[in-house]
C-alpha cells in the first residue's frame, strides 16, 4: 500500500473511532440510541461506554500516524502535490475528529 | 478503517432489534407532578419491601440500570413481599412512547410504571428523598431506591429510604453511593429475610 492509501486507512480508522467516542458519550445525553437502536441496542451501547478513553487515544494515535506519514520527507515518485493533498486530508480528518471529541468529552446533563 | 468498520458491523449484530420483550406490551400511569398515586400506591403496599427507580426511559446508562437490576435482583426474586415502582421522567427528551420498551426491561410481577410528561415530579422526588449534593437540590433520575416494609409516606414528609444509589455526576462524592445492583439486590434479600410473610390475599 502506498501513502495515500495508509493516511487514508488512518484517517478514515481515527474518523471511524472518534465517531464511536461521540455515539458513547452521546449515548447518555441525547435519545437517539433508545430510538434508533432500540431498548436492547441501547443497553448494548451502554455497555460498551467503557470504550470511550480507549476509542479517543486510539483516534489521536491514528491520527499522529497519519501525519507522520504526510509529513515525512517526500519519495522520489511523490509529486509535490500528492503531499499536499494528503496533508490536506489528515488535517481535515483532525478538526472532526476534535469535533467528535468534543462532543464526546461534554456530555453531561445537568440540573443540579 | 477496516477495524472500524469491523467494531460497527460486531456491535449492530450485537443488537437484536425486535425482542419478544420489546413488543410485550406494559402499561403505565400517568402520573402528577405531585407524585400522589404513587404515594398512595406505595402506603397500600405498606408491609412489603419496596423499591423505586427513576429514570429516563430514553438514556441508555438508566436503561442499562433497568437491565442489570433485572438481572441481578427482580428475575431472581419471586416474592410477593417485593414491590417496585419505576417513574419514568423526560429528562433528555424521552417521550411517553419510550416508557413501553423500557418497561419491557423489567418483566418481573410487582413492578408498576409511572410516566410524569413534565418531569417536574424529579424535582418533587429530589425534595422528599434529600437527593442533593454540596451545592443544594440535584435533580432525582436514575436514583435507585430501596425502602423497608414499614416505610410510610405521609402527604407532608417523606419516607425513610434504606439505600439510594445512583448514577450522576453530580452525586459523585456524595453519602449516595454508585448504583451497584449486585450490593442492592443483597441489601433487598437481607431486608426480605427480616420481613415477615404476608397473608394471603396480601
Amino acid at each position: 500500500m502506498d501513502d495515500r492509501g495508509k493516511v487514508c486507512s488512518s484517517a478514515g480508522g481515527a474518523l471511524g473511532l472518534g465517531g464511536l467516542a461521540a455515539a458513547l458519550g452521546l449515548c447518555c445525553s441525547v435519545p437517539w440510541a433508545a430510538t434508533l437502536l432500540g431498548v436492547t441496542g441501547a443497553v448494548a451501547l451502554a455497555r460498551l461506554a467503557f470504550l470511550l478513553p480507549y476509542a479517543l487515544v486510539g483516534a489521536a494515535a491514528l491520527l499522529s500516524y497519519s501525519f507522520w506519514l504526510a509529513y515525512r520527507k517526500p519519495t522520489r515518485e511523490d509529486g509535490p502535490d500528492d503531499r499536499r493533498s494528503l496533508r490536506r486530508v489528515v488535517w481535515v480528518a483532525s478538526f472532526v475528529v476534535l469535533g467528535f471529541a468534543i462532543v464526546a468529552l461534554t456530555k453531561g446533563v445537568s440540573f443540579s | 478503517m477496516r477495524f472500524s468498520v469491523a467494531l460497527l458491523l460486531f456491535f449492530l449484530s450485537a443488537c437484536d432489534w425486535n425482542t419478544p420483550a420489546e413488543s410485550a406490551k406494559v402499561s403505565f400511569v400517568s402520573l402528577d407532578d405531585e407524585a400522589r398515586q404513587l404515594r398512595e400506591e406505595f402506603n397500600r403496599s405498606k408491609g412489603k419491601v419496596r423499591l423505586l427507580f427513576i429514570v429516563d426511559p430514553s438514556c441508555s446508562a438508566c436503561l442499562r440500570g433497568l437491565d442489570d437490576m433485572n438481572r441481578d435482583l427482580l428475575a431472581q426474586t419471586r416474592d410477593s413481599r417485593l414491590q417496585t415502582y419505576v417513574v419514568h421522567v423526560p429528562v433528555i427528551g424521552a417521550k411517553a412512547k419510550h416508557v413501553q420498551p423500557a418497561a419491557t426491561l423489567l418483566p418481573a410481577e410487582n413492578v408498576r410504571h409511572y410516566w410524569n410528561e413534565s418531569g417536574k415530579v424529579g424535582w418533587t422526588l429530589s425534595n422528599i428523598f434529600g437527593i442533593k449534593n454540596n451545592k443544594g437540590a440535584v435533580y432525582a433520575w436514575d436514583v435507585w431506591l430501596l425502602f423497608g416494609a414499614d416505610a410510610d409516606w405521609p402527604s407532608d414528609g417523606a419516607p425513610k429510604a434504606q439505600v439510594i444509589m445512583h448514577q450522576l455526576e453530580e452525586l459523585e462524592g456524595t453519602e449516595f453511593p454508585p448504583l451497584d445492583t449486585k450490593v442492592f439486590a443483597q441489601k433487598v434479600h437481607a431486608m426480605l429475610s427480616n420481613t415477615k410473610t404476608l397473608d394471603a390475599g396480601q
